[in-house]
């Protein structure tokens, strides 16, 4: 079990966050176009950058913790999650904040 | 010369304010909701982070020789806050960016 260990924090992120999607109304699974115009760019920035780290020894990916399934570099596949699965957390957070702020969300009102 | 991870942590984040402020021009920063959101989700990320990088059992390994080796909360490193609002912050703007196409 030990080696599903980084896979398991992110999915415990992604379930942890789904009922935001609709409890508040957030939209972000249910948007998936724009959901992957919002990510590509920090995708490929941020994976370049990984990949750049991982080679150049600035960090590394434990062998006992994760799959075992290698990129160009040494990257853990399970980077690759990490950078579309951390940012749907983010703005199923973001969208939530602005639907309670604007009283968008039906049952936390007291009227009607 | 200064390691290599918080010099480019810092670039990063300086990168996407610079994007903020002459090419997204959001107001973003403005924004309650953004601010409220960044708090939550930096809370999260201290358990989701710290699981991560916890020094007891790593699942990624840093290389002290390329960190600052401050490790604020839970031996995380300080630039790993700085790296999370780099990206987080970028997927935000381009969110609301293509919400207007």
């Amino acid at each position: 079990m030990d080696r599903f260990q980084y896979l398991l924090v992110l999915g415990a992120s992604a379930l942890v966050t789904l009922p935001l999607e609709f409890a508040f109304d957030a939209r972000v699974w249910r948007r998936p176009r724009r959901l992957a115009r919002a990510v590509l760019p920090s995708f490929v920035v941020f994976v370049v950058w990984d990949i750049w780290a991982t080679t150049h020894g600035t960090w590394d990916f434990s062998e006992q913790y994760t799959i075992g399934v290698e990129l160009p570099g040494g990257l853990a596949i399970e980077e690759l999650l990490f950078f579309l699965l951390i940012p749907v957390c983010t703005l199923l957070t973001l969208e939530s904040a602005r639907n309670i702020l604007s009283g968008r969300v039906r049952w936390l009102r007291r009227d009607d | 010369m200064p390691p290599v991870y918080p010099t480019l942590a810092v670039v990063a984040a300086v990168a996407v304010l610079g994007l903020e402020r002459w090419y997204f021009r959001s107001g973003i920063f403005r924004s309650r909701a953004y601010w409220l959101s960044m708090i939550i989700v930096f809370a999260f990320m201290v358990p989701v982070d710290g699981w991560l990088t916890k020094l007891s059992a790593p699942i990624v390994i840093y290389d002290d020789d390329h960190t600052s080796s401050h490790r604020v909360v839970w031996d995380i490193l300080t630039e790993e806050f700085v790296y999370a609002f780099a990206l987080l912050t970028l997927v935000v703007l381009c969110w609301d960016r293509a919400a207007q196409r």
